[in-house]
């Protein structure tokens, strides 16, 4: 597994699971899923009702970046009031299903993206908020371009976790997509580094369309002014910047590079721990090949002097 | 924020992984724990497919490597090339994967295994941060001490896990029975039967310890059921008779009967109610139907009377029951007597806890009375006998896990990452016990 999915996994075998026909039963599980996301599958009212309610930390900052939209475009007609405790709910009734297999598939798969679709909302409005600098720009040239026309528009920042953000920012060539990340752990430090310059060289090397990926422990330039930005440059925080071109800004590859940069995260800490892995696994082998060489090495039993019992010795006879 | 999110709880049997977060009430995933890699397949770290096996040498010795991993050949990124769970299953059915269990009679046999099993289970299954959570792990009876620091260097190195608690089974399967309305205290004291696809243990457990000594395990369990099932199935000459329809047939008609004999003369008199047909439906669109007969009540007899079954292992359930608490320390029998406790999928036949119950309490009645006889003239108390069966069963260990996990104390018994840092992987070596005395 390289890539990790973009659906929650157990939505989407649970739906596929009571979708099939099935009999109803009642469900009430309370699920998890990366950044501190938390869902309530229920089925409060009848068994056949199946609600799927969604907690999201920053919900305040995505709603201010048009999430309802978003929402309400993927899910329209199976938006309910949401849940107490929870930010948002859709609820489908068994019973009342797109009639054709299609049409589920769709439902189900629609419904397990359930958070992607929620913090999809900024990324998209600063995707089209670059199409329509991109059009402005177009008017002038460099040199003749007014004020504030090349200069981009505000960062949109996301707090998703407690300690790290995504600040997106839209200008008229460019998407600027900055994460900032922290590690606990000193181990984790350096493996980061490693991966993080990898991708750095990535577009040097083999990948030209790759987006240019930038890494830094002081704030980058676009951040600047932002409140909460910790500018002490300590090396605790560091920042990296996706520069996504308007070649992955087109209407037909926007939905899989929103869905790809929101598992940017995850997928960053899931190799670190993969790598962790494979190297312990490379430490037990060897551990396993010393120790045998060690039980190899164990002194052949040396010849002692045999006595009789009463204390006499064999020699050999000269 | 961290300590919002649930605890995660992770079952890993032999046969069955059981994840999912604290708080509910059945696990969200339950698949084989089953790793299928890249390469040629084979038996890592542990012998062949029998059992008990005869390791030569405990897994701790070779560093847990096992043999398979040429590793130096490895360059790319092969290591991510494995499927878990159900998926390995499909894989391995395919060319290019060998199908590896990690676990063996319960414990880890392959570390490398394990560790990618967990990182799968972990990222692609339950889709956490292992950063933010908590970590209730579960472990078999007698697991040597060396094998919990393992776990915990996998847990807080591999993975940096907030907090780590690993369980003993039979003492979350105890817990999973507080649901009962049959218990009134929730102690921790009981004998737990935990019957599941492999094997059948009886363990006692005294105020949340497990009484190594006098813990008794059976060769016959669900796959032996199975086994029996497709035997008479293959007597009568039905016209399916594959491990899959014998599997289908013991889980949806088989109950446990009072009396064999009783059962088959009441199967004579009255065939229309008893006697069953069972479709079995094929993929290419043809079905055909099997006659289910006495195989009803005789499958699951086998735990009763197990000369019916083999010809080497002979003692009947009850009776193993019985010896185990008769071996267990004289002042905490009374306890195991009176919470016995089941556990495991081969425990859910209809009627399999009162036909326990009334068989063990003959035992013991027999006994007292012996005993009274010699004593001449002194009268026995009596003493109490009791199964518990609960709508956990299936899951038990699990569930208990679930329930343990979501108690607000939960977490001041895990040790955190930050303990670990400072006193190394023996630390793990003790935990307080979770759900003991003292504790709600």
């Amino acid at each position: 597994m390289l890539l990790l999915d973009y659906q929650n996994v157990l939505i989407e075998s649970m739906l596929k699971d009571r979708f099939s026909g099935a009999a109803p039963v009642s469900i009430d599980q309370v699920v998890s899923d990366f950044d501190g996301v938390t869902f309530h599958i229920s089925t409060p009212e009848s068994k056949t009702k199946i609600r799927v309610s969604i907690h999201v930390k920053c919900f305040q900052e995505l709603v201010q970046y048009g999430a309802q939209a978003v929402l309400e475009r993927e899910y329209g007609p199976y938006i309910v009031e949401p849940e107490s405790g929870y930010d948002f709910s859709v609820q489908v009734d068994l019973e009342n299903l797109p009639a054709d297999q299609e049409g589920k598939d769709d439902l189900i798969r629609r419904i397990s993206l359930l958070k992607r679709n929620a913090m999809a909302a900024p990324f998209e409005q600063a995707f089209d908020e670059f199409a329509q600098r991109q059009e402005e720009a177009s008017k002038y040239t460099s040199e003749s371009a007014p004020q504030g026309v090349l200069e981009g528009g505000e960062v949109r920042a996301i707090h998703y976790r407690e300690e790290e953000a995504i600040y997106i920012k839209a200008s008229h060539d460019r998407v600027t997509v900055i994460f900032s990340t922290i590690f606990r752990e000193e181990t984790d430090r350096i493996f980061g580094k490693v991966f993080l310059q990898e991708f750095v060289d990535a577009r040097r090397r083999a990948i030209q369309n790759a987006p240019q990926v930038l890494f830094r422990h002081d704030p980058p330039l676009e951040l600047e002014g932002i409140p909460g930005i910790n500018t002490s440059g300590s090396g605790e925080v560091g920042y990296i910047t996706f520069v996504l071109f308007p070649r992955h800004l087109t209407a037909q590859r926007r939905e899989e590079v929103i869905s790809h940069i929101q598992t940017f995260r995850d997928y960053f800490h899931y190799h670190i721990k993969a790598s962790k892995a494979y190297i312990h696994s490379r430490m037990r082998r060897r551990t396993a090949d010393f120790l045998q060489v060690l039980r190899r090495a164990r002194p052949e039993t040396e010849e002692k002097e045999r006595k009789t019992a009463s204390g006499r010795t064999f020699r050999v006879q000269a | 924020m961290a300590n919002q999110t649930p605890a995660v709880v992770m079952d890993n049997g032999t046969g069955y992984s059981k994840l999912g977060f604290a708080g509910n009430d059945s696990p969200s995933f339950v698949f084989p724990t089953a790793i299928a890699t890249k390469g040629v397949g084979g038996g890592a770290g542990g012998s062949g497919s029998g059992r008990p096996a005869v390791a030569n040498k405990p897994s701790f010795l070779t560093g847990g490597a096992g043999p398979g991993g040429h590793l130096s050949g490895k360059r790319g990124t092969e290591d991510l090339d494995f499927f878990i769970g159900d998926e390995a299953l499909a894989a391995s059915a395919g060319p290019g994967y060998g199908l590896h269990y990690p676990i063996r009679h319960g414990q880890i046999e392959n570390w490398d295994h394990m560790e990618r099993f967990w990182s799968n289970s972990i990222f692609k299954y339950l889709r956490v941060e292992p950063e933010d959570h908590y970590f209730l792990l579960t472990e078999p009876p007698l697991n040597p001490p060396e094998n919990r620091e393992n776990t915990a260097e996998i847990m807080f190195e591999s993975f940096n896990c907030a907090g780590l608690y690993i369980a003993v089974q039979a003492v979350l399967a105890l817990a999973a029975s507080w649901t009962s309305s049959k218990v009134q205290d929730r102690s921790l004291t009981g004998t737990v039967i935990d019957s599941g696809e492999g094997v059948t243990h009886v363990i006692p457990v005294a105020e949340g310890y497990v009484i190594g000594s006098s813990i008794k395990s059976i060769p016959i369990a669900g796959r032996d059921i199975t086994y029996f099932v497709q035997s008479l199935l293959r007597d009568r000459g039905e016209p399916d008779s594959s491990l899959k329809t014998a599997e289908r047939i013991k889980e949806e008609f088989c109950y446990v009967c009072p009396d064999i004999v009783k059962e088959f003369s009441r199967f004579d008199r009255e065939p229309e109610d008893r006697f069953r047909k069972h479709t079995v439906n094929y993929p290419n669109g043809k079905s055909v139907v099997v006659d289910v007969g006495y195989e009803r009540f005789l499958a699951p007899e086998i735990f009763f009377n197990p000369e019916i079954y083999s010809s080497d292992f002979l003692t009947p359930l009850p009776n193993i029951v019985d010896t185990v608490i008769q071996t267990s320390p004289i002042d905490v029998r009374r306890g195991l007597y009176k919470n016995i406790v089941l556990s495991g999928g081969s425990t859910l036949y209809k009627d399999f806890g009162r036909r326990l119950q009334r068989d063990i309490r003959h035992l013991v009645d027999a006994r007292i009375k012996a005993s009274e006889a010699r004593s001449g003239g002194a009268k026995s108390g009596g003493l109490d006998v009791q199964v518990i069966t609960h709508k956990r069963q299936r899951h038990g260990p699990w569930f208990g896990g679930s329930l343990l996990g979501q108690t607000p104390e939960f977490r001041s018994y895990c040790h955190t990452k930050a303990e670990y840092d400072e006193i190394g992987p023996s630390i793990v070596r003790r935990f307080a016990l979770l759900g003991g005395p003292g504790s709600t």
